[in-house]
């Protein structure tokens, strides 16, 4: 009697079980095809997973009359790593999209060239994608010339000609308080580090009467830097401004301690972005500015309290300080957007999604969150009216303190130990 | 600039030398192409950073037991996988590259990615040649170079064992004559390529950072060096090293930074075209062989 009694409830308990699973909606696939080889992929997969969870420990999202969780799938699609060809970072995308059926793409790929390609891809699938990482301004151009082709295609982060008005601001800082006027430029020879190099010469450089002493272009994995900062010693330069998002770059910061060039450097270093720098440059990268493309990317503000909350929550998390300078912020919002979006539309449509996409108007950690006719997120100089970027400059307590722009700004930028005004 | 792009030459062929001579001592004793050798040179490196770091031992010791293991490991490739292949060249290079990839991938794997992985230098210090600041990192890569290099000749020719590599090395059909274990030979030569693949690593890794993708680096260096030298010839790594490192620098200084990577490959092309065996190879020229 009690075996039966027990096979009874066995048979019970499965039968709830399988009902539920037949009733329950199958979960929302957000994919994520991106270089998850390199931090900035890394630790925006993990801010993915974490607004994930947090969205369905919440009860998920609501599409029309159901509740359905979120799942998240990815793939590395290596397009960051040398040598790796776009192609690969295509088929990477692609096998996403036809074997997980995912309802919308995040974070996408690194290189500009590997997204320019990519768009046609996810026209072709009509798949939404919330891009956070590659910076190219063509990718908007391609969207105004063919909107209906290419309207999947939105991008959280901040692009290359956004940039350049940040490293102008801090240019125009450094010319205006302390007579600078010499810069000698080092970038990375890819797509997006060039359009920011070209672009800082043409708008902002000849127009201020700056002297340009040169612009070396680096290929990607290059791991040595000394003649570049032997000719900026040389010229005379009074400011490097290096633009480079390989691993490798972090050898140009200890060269630039140990060879002592006197001049500041000022721009974006990927591996500078994070708290960690100070212990792996061994707490010698006082003075040295660097712009993390967002606010929330490893970089918060008191005058933004939720960028503050965003980097608590990860390192309570994951155990340890974020340390990508780009990405994580709009990765971060870009769920919540898609979140938002699909809850206003009330399906999965692509194009229903889309035109919801383009209606964003959000507060987060980095800012208000708006798109542009190219499906561009608008950045600005006040986070209560676009998002933010944040320049920030190493003290010698190993302290980033916030410079520009001045709205989150906690100080002016001062010249390190060594470096004297030209005024 | 003439004179700073000059001490920078010479440390770019010092770093050069170093990261090619285990793979070139492998091949020219037992013939096998570890295309494992980059990924040997990140292993050391982050097993280096594990035991400094997470098990808090000290820098030379965290070092010195990274060599160690990763001579070991080279050991253990030997005997369990490229034994069973050795001779079949095209078997010996999938397999190598093969262990190459999965040691690679299995650290980006488990995440072993970000600024936090890099080693401190050794002496914090610069130092100014004639007009332009080196650090006491890049002094210490040249001089504990020159020391190997002194160390590796001196084994080679003044003592049994080293004695015994050159004699795989010159003729294995004779050397078995003579009661040479070819198999324990070679095994030592993969093991020693592995363990300066470390050495390598310990020096060189603290200029920068650890990145995975550097494996791949390390090896097309050590590659074009030995290619360009000659494969399994000493001096012609040398030699190369010196040409392929003045040749970047020189590059890099008076062309341009972005044309440096091309300077190895054509290299090699040239010396593919006038000499295929390499400045000091002898393998045969591509006349005799056909």
């Amino acid at each position: 009697m009690k075996r039966r009694f027990g096979v009874g409830c066995l048979f019970l308990v499965l039968g709830i079980v399988f009902s539920f699973s037949a009733y329950a909606a199958d979960p929302i696939v957000i994919g994520v095809p991106t270089s998850t080889g390199f931090v900035e992929g890394k630790e925006g997969l993990a801010i993915v997973e974490m607004a994930v969870a947090d969205i369905n420990a919440k009860g998920g999202v609501k599409v029309g009359s159901e509740q359905r969780m979120l799942k998240v799938e990815s793939i590395d699609i290596r397009d960051a790593a040398p040598g790796v060809p776009v192609p690969e970072a295509l088929m990477g995308i692609e096998k996403l999209i036809l074997e997980k059926k995912p309802a919308a793409l995040l974070i996408g790929p690194f290189r500009s060239e590997a997204l320019l390609a990519a768009m046609d891809i996810l026209a072709k699938y009509k798949v939404p994608m919330l891009g956070t990482i590659a910076m190219t301004p063509a990718s908007e151009g391609k969207i105004k010339q063919e909107p209906d082709k290419y309207k999947y295609v939105f991008r959280t982060c901040l692009n290359a000609k956004y940039l350049v008005s940040y490293l102008v601001g801090i240019m125009s800082f450094a010319n205006k308080e302390f007579g600078f006027n010499k810069v000698y430029i080092m970038h990375q020879d890819v797509a997006w580090a060039r359009a920011t190099a070209d672009g800082m010469v043409k708008n902002y450089f000849e127009k201020a009467g700056w002297t340009v002493l040169g612009q070396e272009s680096y290929p990607t994995g290059a791991s040595d830097f000394s003649s570049g900062l032997m000719k900026a010693r040389s010229n005379g330069a009074q400011v490097i401004l290096p633009i480079f998002d390989m691993p490798q770059s972090g050898t140009l910061v200890k060269q630039w301690k140990s060879m002592k060039v006197p001049a500041l450097m000022a721009g974006f270093i990927s591996p500078l972005a994070g708290p960690g720098a100070w212990k792996t440059f061994d707490k010698k990268i006082g003075g040295a500015i660097n712009c993390n493309f967002e606010l929330g990317s490893a970089i918060a503000s008191k005058k933004v309290p939720p960028s503050v909350d965003f980097l608590k929550a990860y390192e309570k998390k994951f155990g340890k300080a974020m340390e990508a300078g780009h990405g994580p912020g709009p990765t971060w919002e870009s769920v919540y957007i898609l979140k938002e979006a699909i809850e206003r539309a009330g399906s999965l449509d692509p194009d229903a999604l889309v035109a919801e996409i383009k209606k964003t108007d959000r507060t987060g950690v980095m800012g208000r969150i708006k798109f542009d006719d190219g499906h561009q997120a608008i950045f600005g100089m006040d986070p209560k009216e676009a998002a933010v970027a944040c320049v920030f400059q190493w003290n010698d307590k190993g302290e980033r303190v916030n410079v520009f722009p001045e709205s989150i700004a906690d100080s002016k930028i001062k010249l390190p130990e060594g470096l004297k005004s030209a005024k | 600039m003439l004179l700073g792009t000059i001490v920078y030459a010479i440390i770019n062929s010092v770093i050069l030398i170093l990261m090619s001579i285990g793979f070139n001592l492998t091949f020219g004793i037992s013939g096998v192409s570890n295309f494992a050798y980059g990924a040997l040179y990140i292993l050391a490196a982050f097993v280096t950073w594990m035991l400094l770091y997470l098990v808090g031992l000290p820098y030379l010791v965290s070092a010195l037991l990274s060599i160690l293991f990763t001579a070991f490991i080279g050991a253990l490739m030997y005997r369990f996988i490229l034994m069973r292949v050795r001779g079949q060249v095209l078997s010996e290079v999938i397999a190598t590259f093969g262990i190459g990839l999965a040691i690679l991938e299995f650290f980006r794997y488990l995440g072993f990615v970000g600024v936090e992985y890099a080693l401190p230098v050794f002496i914090d210090e610069s130092f100014m040649i004639g007009n332009v600041y080196v650090d006491m990192q890049r002094i210490l890569i040249v001089l504990s170079s020159a020391v190997l290099v002194f160390l590796l000749w001196l084994f080679v020719h003044h003592t049994s064992l080293g004695l015994a590599f050159r004699g795989i090395a010159q003729d294995e059909r004779t050397a078995l004559t003579f009661g040479m274990d070819s198999d324990w030979i070679a095994t030592l030569s993969v093991s020693f390529g592995a363990g300066l693949a470390a050495i390598a690593a310990t020096i060189i890794i603290p200029l920068g950072t650890i990145t995975v993708s550097q494996g791949y680096d390390v090896l097309i260096n050590a590659l074009a060096v030995s290619i360009i030298g000659g494969l399994g010839s000493t001096g012609g790594v040398i030699v190369a090293s010196l040409v392929v490192g003045f040749a970047q620098r020189f590059t890099d200084t008076y062309i341009g930074s972005h044309w440096t990577m091309i300077v190895s490959l054509v290299a090699i092309l040239i010396v593919l075209v006038i000499k295929p065996s390499g400045l000091y190879g002898k393998q045969k020229e591509l006349e005799e062989r056909i």
